[in-house]
């Protein structure tokens, strides 16, 4: 098992909004959805990638030393500077990035033994213990590289660190169940439920992610459900409505908790890395009004029994009087 | 706020708001204390000529008196005729020999900077830390400073050192500075309240005379009465009761000035007040306290007084929560005192410790902003002697009082261990992300062995308060010269790495001709980089440069302590250390029972991330050569721009991410400093104990450094204390606070016997909510687990303070956290603003 291999982009140290306390977090690469939401597209596909940040190449008159690595010409340059890759030629080698002295080129992606990532999760134990922390693992979709997750969860609990899965449960259910002996907490999403619109605006129907969800609450696992609440997709009172129906209905009320995470711009100077387009360039939101409206459906759900919050903490701030 | 909340009884898990709410905020549910904090921030920084015109007459009236007999004199004629006031609201009384936040001038130490000031700098004209004097006052006090010059504890000092004590001091390159005692008093220890509290004056009093009386049947018996020993026994008891007994005569003089203002008043309420403000000051003009009120205003004359003999700062006020509790006990036993009275009282108190203000030189306020006095740290929590928790009502109530207050001082710190109470734990995570800048927090594990390390019993060790910054220190019986020097050890590794030459050596340097004018160098040729064959040479190197360049901060050091053993003798606060009172000799004499130095080192970070730049570009990596290295900070980096962004990038290993490949060179530069101070001698019998931890110099020490290998520009500030390397380029430290927890905690703490410290700077939104302050608590708690010493926080967001920047009259009292010390953000200098906003803001 510890030898088992992910394609990890991101290990982050301290996350504290994807499960209790304070929590080592792994990104896995590659996910089947393609929201167009997705605050980060480093995680889509499921190989390694190089991406780009133009402001802070040197130049080739200073420097070039990533063109001397790429065999492909994949490198286009605009007056003397890194300007962006031809996708079409890159091999995803990534020897541009490595020789990059000015982190202009950064390589997303970086594969890791179970073994290795048990030695960063290590360092932090006394954290998670203090904190009633652990460890997550999220994506991209994790279960892509499901024998990584369970073997990396099995070492986790060996050492009794608190492990947490955010999944889209887009999976078939043979490989959830792969991880349920060894995951304390599962966090997943109901993105829409209208399974059209779902396609629509992720690329696949809900049906599997629905099912998927009833199987886990009935196998009694602690689940966390998000609505990232996105304007024009999801945010009409009709669908909250269902979601609440299918929450109080199938599930029975069977979860932690539901958390509302608004829309916000995020991971645009990450698309630009990557040289593909922000597909949420055209929505302006009036921040304030929608965090209300937010707040409003968390209201709802509250009213239909059903825990929830706008955000990611657990527990809400006291407010002083 | 109104009265909504029972003071002192507020839940241990309030939550005091998150973020900074700039203004006039009432933070106090007592309107009393309200005002008078406003009052006290609307109030002018004046300076008063007062005490210098008092101090003169004194010595100009005694010229052949001995130094300990002309600082009593000089005492007593500022407390016999220095104009007293009891302002509005007042609960407790007495200033600093001027009137309330007006700075007092101290000609015994130094004037030569305040008469060059005065006519060529004015004070008024400064960016920063300015202060106000009227053209009468400047005229009289040009001609009072007349009288001192060449009298000085600062003409001592310059008078005993040599050209090789200059080259590396404040008065050559400052590869060290010793500014704070060559300018200025020593202060920094904890008088023993417990025993004035419970003996008064006059108990002191008899103790000095019965301890004269004994002497004096010693030296009889044995001959001796004509012996210098005796006789500067004599002279020391002599001068002490002189100014102990010229402390009672000055609290009495608030007993008519009270009576006088309480017929005169027209409220029913304020008139009870100033009643007892005068049975308060009778009783304790000579008596022990009775009550918690009058144990407060007996704490506050002893120290007041304290820094009207000598201007030392960090004075501080050792376990304030332990020595005052048996006062609070009985009062609120007895039914004397209400619990919201008592938080009243400590509430007023601490508005009134922020009155003292200090003028500062030029070059002094450029290592350290603001204009307070600084380092009156307030020691809460902890164990005994036995080791068991003492956490008790005062314990949450000085950190209610803190919160309520917001002000500069007390510096409050609370002492947790493995025992502390969660509801103190909880208490003071609610203070730390009210986001003011208090409290700082410090781990008893690491700082009873830095203790112990110091020779003390573990009972003692126990028994540790905090003085100024960061310093574990013993009440009443350790004379600590805790700030004692900043030691650059990123200037010391330039030297190390360039054969002992400056980078940038050339005829622009004011000191060419001594050094390599005259065919030599700053410093000794211990090696270069360029010809160095191995990691270890290069070690090597640098530690036979710090080996050298500790020797001589060490021995200039010692002969400033000996100027002031000299020129100014302080009986007074000698009569609050055990050891003194007992042998008769002063605390500059080597009197107290615990006798140490304490320098620091700055810029281990940047020493560190430079070494690792050597270790892995030319030695592991063989990418570059020693030649290209030294070439590229020779020339600012300019023309090197690869290099300067590879040794700014992640590519290169970097203190501060849990990475022992640059950690390891960490600890091999804290070691080699804490090795090369540690045991060595001072003139008082004691030894050196190294601190690691800079104020906010390392903003001063970097402007003047060339560019250094970590890919810090010349002129940049060096890394902050315990902590990585920031430079303009980019933030070394990318792995998240547990990842520089691990990083500092590699190295042993207690063996930085003086003190560590680590700022955490946190967005308010990290900490928010009930999961903020849990992750807070929890994040402490292992931090502490591994043996760290110290660590204070900033929440606050960098955009909070580059608003205030651009509009500081909105953010008048914005308290940050600079270093050991919070301080108001708008009166720190532009670069040390920029320091702060530039400290990573870990977001989690």
């Amino acid at each position: 098992m510890e030898q088992e291999t992910g394609i990890v982009f991101n290990v982050q140290r301290y996350t504290i909004h994807d499960g209790p306390g304070i929590r080592t977090e792994l990104f896995l690469k590659g996910c089947p959805l393609s929201c167009k939401w997705c605050g980060n597209p480093e995680s889509h596909k499921p190989y390694i990638q190089a991406g780009i940040y133009p402001s802070k190449c040197l130049g080739l008159d200073k420097c070039g030393s990533c063109v001397k690595q790429c065999g492909q010409g994949a490198l286009l340059f605009r007056d003397g500077k890194l300007a962006a890759i031809e996708k079409e030629r890159c091999a995803n080698c990534v020897k541009c990035a490595e020789a990059c002295p000015a982190d202009a080129i950064k390589q997303w992606g970086k594969k890791i033994t179970v073994a290795e990532a048990m030695e960063v999760i290590r360092k932090d134990i006394p954290y998670y213990k203090n904190s009633g922390g652990g460890v997550t693992v999220s994506g991209g979709e994790p279960l892509l590289q499901a024998g990584f997750v369970a073997g990396l969860f099995e070492e986790c609990k060996k050492e009794g660190v608190h492990t947490c899965l955010e999944t889209t449960l887009c999976p078939e259910w043979d490989v959830v169940a792969r991880t349920l002996p060894v995951t304390d907490l599962y966090i997943s999403d109901v993105k829409h439920m209208d399974s059209a619109v779902h396609k629509k605006y992720t690329g696949i129907g809900n049906e599997r992610i629905l099912e998927n969800i009833e199987r886990l609450t009935r196998a009694g696992k602690p689940l966390i459900l998000r609505i990232p609440v996105i304007p024009g997709v999801n945010d009409a009172e009709e669908n909250m409505e269902a979601t609440a129906d299918f929450l109080c209905g199938k599930l029975e009320g069977k979860i932690l908790q539901l958390q509302l995470l608004e829309f916000m711009r995020l991971g645009e100077e990450k698309y630009a890395s990557l040289c593909i387009p922000y597909p949420m360039e055209g929505i302006e939101v009036d921040k304030d009004k929608f965090s209300e409206k937010v707040k409003g459906f968390a209201a709802y759900f509250n009213r239909r029994g059903i825990p929830c919050i706008a955000g990611t903490t657990t527990k809400e701030g006291k407010k002083d009087e | 706020m109104s009265k909504k909340h029972p003071c002192g009884t507020e839940p241990y898990d309030m939550n005091y708001g998150v973020g900074y709410r700039v203004g006039h905020d009432d933070f106090s549910p007592y309107e009393r204390v309200n005002r008078l904090r406003s009052v006290f921030l609307d109030r002018k920084f004046n300076i008063d000529i007062q005490r210098a015109r008092l101090v003169t007459q004194a010595y100009q009236e005694h010229p052949d008196a001995s130094p300990k007999m002309k600082t009593a004199y000089a005492l007593k004629n500022i407390l016999e005729n220095v104009e007293i006031q009891i302002y509005d609201d007042e609960l407790i009384v007495g200033e600093l020999a001027a009137p309330a936040k007006a700075a007092p001038i101290y000609p015994e130490f130094s004037v030569e900077w305040i008469i060059d000031e005065l006519l060529h700098h004015p004070f008024d004209q400064r960016e920063h830390d300015k202060f106000y004097i009227t053209e009468e006052d400047r005229e009289e006090l040009l001609g009072l400073l007349e009288f001192w010059r060449g009298k000085t504890v600062a003409d001592a000092v310059e008078a005993a050192m040599d050209e090789e004590h200059r080259k590396g001091s404040e008065m050559g390159k400052r590869v060290y500075m010793t500014n704070l005692y060559h300018f200025g008093g020593i202060g920094h220890f904890v008088m023993d309240y417990e025993k004035l509290l419970r003996v008064g004056y006059q108990g002191l009093i008899a103790e000095a005379k019965e301890n004269l009386a004994a002497a004096r049947r010693e030296a009889e018996a044995s001959g001796q009465l004509e012996s210098p020993e005796y006789l500067e026994k004599k002279e020391f008891y002599e001068a002490m009761e002189m100014e102990l007994q010229a402390s009672c005569d000055y609290i009495k003089r608030f007993v008519p000035l009270a009576l006088l203002q309480s017929v005169e008043e027209q409220d029913p309420k304020r008139k009870m007040e100033l009643l007892q403000i005068a049975e308060n000051c009778r009783q304790i003009a000579g008596g022990p306290a009775a009550t918690m009120w009058q144990a407060i205003q007996l704490w506050h004359f002893a120290t007041t007084i304290t820094l009207i003999e000598s201007n030392g700062h960090s004075v501080s006020y050792g376990r304030m929560d332990q020595w005052l509790y048996p006062y609070y006990e009985q009062d609120i036993e007895n039914h004397e005192i209400s619990k919201e009275f008592a938080q009243e009282l400590l509430e007023c108190a601490y508005v009134k410790m922020g009155n003292p203000s200090k003028l500062k030189d030029r070059m002094t306020v450029r290592v350290r902003n603001g204009r307070g006095w600084g380092g009156e740290s307030l020691t809460i929590g902890g164990v005994n002697e036995n080791g068991n928790d003492v956490t008790n009502d005062l314990t949450f109530m000085m950190l209610e009082a803190s919160v309520h207050t917001r002000m500069m001082n007390p510096w409050l710190c609370v002492r947790m261990h493995k025992g502390t109470p969660r509801e103190l734990r909880v208490k003071a995570v609610e203070c730390i992300r009210a986001g003011y800048g208090h409290p700082k927090l410090f781990n008893d594990d690491a700082a009873i062995e830095a203790m112990r390390r110091k020779g003390m019993s573990l009972e003692e060790a126990r028994n540790y308060e905090v003085v100024g910054c960061v310093e574990p220190d013993l009440a009443g019986q350790e004379y600590g010269l805790h700030d004692a020097a900043y030691m650059n050890l990123a200037k010391v590794l330039e030297l190390a790495l360039n054969g002992g030459r400056c980078i940038g050596c050339g005829s622009g340097c004011p000191r060419y001709a001594q050094c390599a004018g005259a065919g030599k160098s700053l410093g000794p040729d211990t090696g270069r980089l360029t010809e160095c064959k191995s990691m270890e040479e290069v070690l090597a190197s640098f530690d036979r440069q710090v080996n050298y360049w500790t020797g001589l901060m060490c021995e200039g050091i010692n002969l400033i302590d000996e100027a002031h053993r000299k020129l100014k003798p302080i009986p007074y606060a000698s009569a609050f250390f055990e050891g003194c009172m007992q042998q008769g000799k002063d605390l500059g004499e080597g009197g107290a029972r615990y006798n140490f130095t304490g320098p620091q080192a700055s810029g281990i970070g940047t020493c560190a991330d430079a070494l690792s730049t050597i270790k892995q570009l030319v030695f592991d990596e063989k990418k570059y050569t020693g030649e290209e290295l030294m070439q590229a900070i020779a020339d600012n980096w300019e023309g090197h721009d690869v290099l300067y962004a590879l040794v700014n990038s992640g590519k290169v290993h970097h203190y501060g991410n849990d990475d022992d490949y640059a950690d390891e060179l960490f600890q091999e530069v804290f070691n080699c400093y804490c090795r090369n101070v540690s045991n060595r001698k001072n003139p008082r019998g004691g030894t050196f104990c190294p601190g690691v931890y800079t104020v906010n110099a390392n903003v001063s020490l970097g402007m003047d450094l060339a560019a250094s290998l970590d890919g810090r520009k010349a002129g940049e500030p060096l890394s902050d204390n315990m902590g990585p390397v920031h430079t303009q380029m980019a933030s070394h430290d990318i792995s998240g606070p547990t990842a520089i927890a691990n990083s500092v905690t590699k190295v042993d703490h207690s063996l930085a016997t003086n003190g560590t410290l680590l700022n955490w700077k946190f967005p308010p939104e990290c900490v928010a909510g009930e999961e903020g302050r849990e992750n807070l608590v929890g994040f402490i708690g292992a931090y502490f687990s591994k043996k760290a010493m110290h660590c204070q926080f900033n929440i606050m967001s960098s955009e909070m303070m580059r608003a205030a920047m651009k509009k500081p009259e909105d953010y008048k009292d914005m308290l940050v956290r600079v270093a050991g010390y919070s301080a108001y953000f708008v009166e720190l200098g532009k670069p040390l603003q920029m320091d702060l906003i530039h400290r990573t803001e870990l977001s989690f």
